[in-house]
């Protein structure tokens, strides 16, 4: 529910109370107001009644003062102190056929030695005339409130709130990878203000968080190289001195070693970047070309390794992902296939505008397929890939919304990634 | 050949210095900003070897700096950062090559010879070892007048022999020269063994020396001081 339809709905449900009290209040008040306005005027009457009694007119027929029906004039044999009485009664409506609550006046006086009883009643307006005034004023009244509401509603939910809606706006829009703090909008109202204040600092702060986390993660990656790097000059070095071939040997383990400790070093930053969204651009990338010129590169160590390669590569397939992903994804693809490959083993690339599968031939798996995605997960334990080649190639998929398969049949291993959800028309 | 090095690290600086040295190069040293850009100014360096990222100072300044002032230095920045932004950044100021650390001394002296042929020698410079001259700008290879068949592999990996001749050149080294990051991954490097072999029969049947020597089937020298019986 929009807070302004929340709003117009909790100010018509209090209006209503509000009015149906105060048309219960308005309608006794006027009722009593008329009531006491027709008390007098029958006071009135009996007064001059009595004062035309004591001068000595007579009364007749009916009507004979103010037209009155209800006048009744009526000489006592007994004799009454004089009185007055006010009371409410019920009298038989013709027009209405039903009983009306009239006013009625009751008095005795005592003129020239005869008591007289005195009486009328009657009402200006009946109690359902009222009524009925009562709740058309209020019908209008509320209807003027839902047009004040309606009105007030828009002002609310449009200039008023705009603020609000711009900072909820730009909250959606936020991006931290981009590096670029929510600087907070000036505004008159104060809890707006605040608002944007706080969303400021919180932003401000959410930015800094994520960069230091990156700095932390990218330093730590080059501080590692360096250190790398002086053992592999000294390594190089050694082997200018007089190595007899046991030493020599040592020291080529030796290289190996760091060069895995610098590739598993570069494949971790490597995966920090892609997870922070490093990578995040609306660029487009022929991977047609990646794919023709991957291969074209390694034409000679495929042959060198004895692997037979077998391609169905459609022209020009473009996608929406950034080029150094689509580099990386596809030397981690291409490399996993000639590495986990057999002695005069095969490739097949397929690759169309619906998916890229690369299959090749290789041992048999015995782990489930799909684990070998997560990170430190290899076929084999002791070989001498560091198992983060294939969770390269998940984190980039997933990030991307591009479905991977990885299925083993026998000796053969195919991976199909559908480009659907990347491909541009 | 005169270099300068411009790296904050002792140790680095120290196996770099001991590298070129045994090349014959003339090797000159900066650890911060304010000796490099002193050294730039005040002298010609053939090559400089920039650490992107020096005490009091960022190498890229140095690099902006030195294209200015002499745009005919030779200029390889050597960094630790593997982003493809900086190496973007690098190579738009005008460094000639860029190499990530941590990188390989027969590697680093490969570059420098090609960024050296490069400036100096507008690229076509004739790489003569005894009767093996390697045309650099055709990029071909003869061997007493006679062309060589060579893939463009095999040329590669020829240059990278004579580029550090005499020095000892392990597997893992011409695997990683030649096929670059791929080859980091690969379990079985035989296919080095197969590729000199190949050179070498080439080479050979061209009449040419067979310089290249094993090291206990571990690594190679191209000993140009050999002579096949």
């Amino acid at each position: 529910m929009k807070l302004f339809t929340k709003f117009l709905l909790i100010y018509l449900a209090v209006s209503i109370v509000v009015l149906g009290i105060g048309g219960i209040i308005s309608y006794h008040i006027i009722k009593d107001e008329i009531d006491k306005e027709l008390k007098f005027e029958f006071l009135d009457r009996i007064d001059r009644v009595t004062y035309l009694l004591e001068q000595g007119k007579t009364f007749a027929k009916f009507k004979e003062l103010d037209q009155d029906e209800n006048l009744v004039i009526v000489p006592l044999d007994t004799f009454k102190e004089n009185n007055t009485q006010v009371s409410d009664t019920l009298i038989w409506d013709d027009r209405f056929e039903r009983e009306e609550k009239n006013v009625k006046v009751s008095a005795f006086r005592n003129i020239n030695d005869t008591t007289y009883f005195i009486s009328t009643y009657g009402n200006m307006i009946e109690s359902n005339d009222v009524r009925e005034a009562v709740i058309s004023i209020l019908l209008w009244i509320l209807g003027l409130q839902v047009l004040g509401a309606v009105g007030i509603g828009f002002v609310v939910s449009g200039p008023l709130f705009k603020p609000f809606r711009n900072t909820l706006n730009r909250i959606q829009n936020f991006q931290i990878n981009e590096k670029e703090y929510l600087k907070a909008e000036s505004t008159n109202v104060k809890e707006f203000r605040d608002l944007n204040i706080f969303v400021e600092e919180m932003t401000k702060k959410a930015v800094s968080d994520f960069n230091n986390l990156k700095e932390f993660a990218e330093n730590a990656s080059h501080e590692l190289q360096t250190p790398v790097a002086i053992a592999k000059g000294k390594l190089e070095l050694l082997t200018e001195t007089n190595l007899n071939e046991q030493q020599y040997s040592y020291v080529e383990k030796l290289e190996t070693t760091l060069n895995k400790l610098s590739r598993l070093n570069d494949s971790l930053a490597l995966l920090t970047k892609i997870e922070n969204h490093e990578f995040s651009t609306n660029e487009t990338v022929n991977i047609s070309k990646i794919v023709k010129d991957g291969i074209d590169a390694f034409q000679e160590l495929l042959s060198l390794n004895n692997l037979k390669l077998v391609t169905d590569i459609s022209d020009s397939v473009i996608l929406k992902l950034h080029p150094s992903l689509a580099e990386i994804l596809w030397s981690n693809l291409f490399r996993n296939a000639i590495n986990h490959n057999i002695q005069n083993g095969k490739i097949n690339i397929i690759l169309n505008c619906d998916y890229l599968e690369i299959s090749n031939t290789g041992k048999e798996l015995n782990t489930e397929p799909f684990v070998l995605f997560e990170r430190f997960k290899k076929g084999e334990q002791n070989s001498e890939s560091i198992g983060l080649g294939l969770s390269i190639v998940k984190r980039i998929v997933d990030q991307n919304e591009m479905p991977i398969s990885y299925t083993s049949e026998k000796n053969w291993h195919t991976i199909r990634i559908s480009l659907k959800s990347v491909k541009t028309d | 050949m005169k270099i300068l090095v411009i790296e904050d690290n002792q140790d680095l600086l120290e196996n770099i210095l001991t590298y070129l040295k045994r090349g014959g190069y003339r090797c000159e040293t900066a650890s911060d900003y304010d000796t490099a850009f002193n050294k730039i100014m005040s002298f010609t360096y053939d090559i400089a070897l920039i650490d992107l990222m020096i005490p009091g100072g960022s190498g890229l300044q140095i690099l902006r700096e030195l294209k200015s002032a002499r745009p005919q230095t030779g200029t390889i920045i050597i960094s630790a950062k593997n982003s493809l932004d900086d190496k973007v950044t690098g190579l738009e100021i005008g460094a000639d090559d860029y190499l990530t650390k941590p990188f390989q001394l027969a590697e680093l002296h490969a570059r420098i010879k090609a960024v050296y042929r490069r400036n100096n020698l507008n690229g076509d410079d004739v790489v003569q070892n005894n009767e093996i001259a390697i045309h650099t700008k055709k990029m071909e290879t003869k061997v007493n007048e006679t062309l060589v068949d060579l893939t463009p592999k095999e040329y590669d990996l020829l240059l990278y022999f004579s580029s550090n001749k005499n020095h000892v050149l392990s597997k893992q080294t011409i695997a990683e020269h030649l096929w670059g990051d791929y080859v980091g991954h690969l379990d079985n490097l035989d296919f080095v063994y197969q590729h000199i072999k190949n050179l070498r029969k080439k080479l050979i049947k061209a009449g040419a020396n067979d310089y290249i020597e094993s090291i206990y089937s571990i690594g190679y020298k191209f000993n140009v001081n050999r002579r096949s019986s």
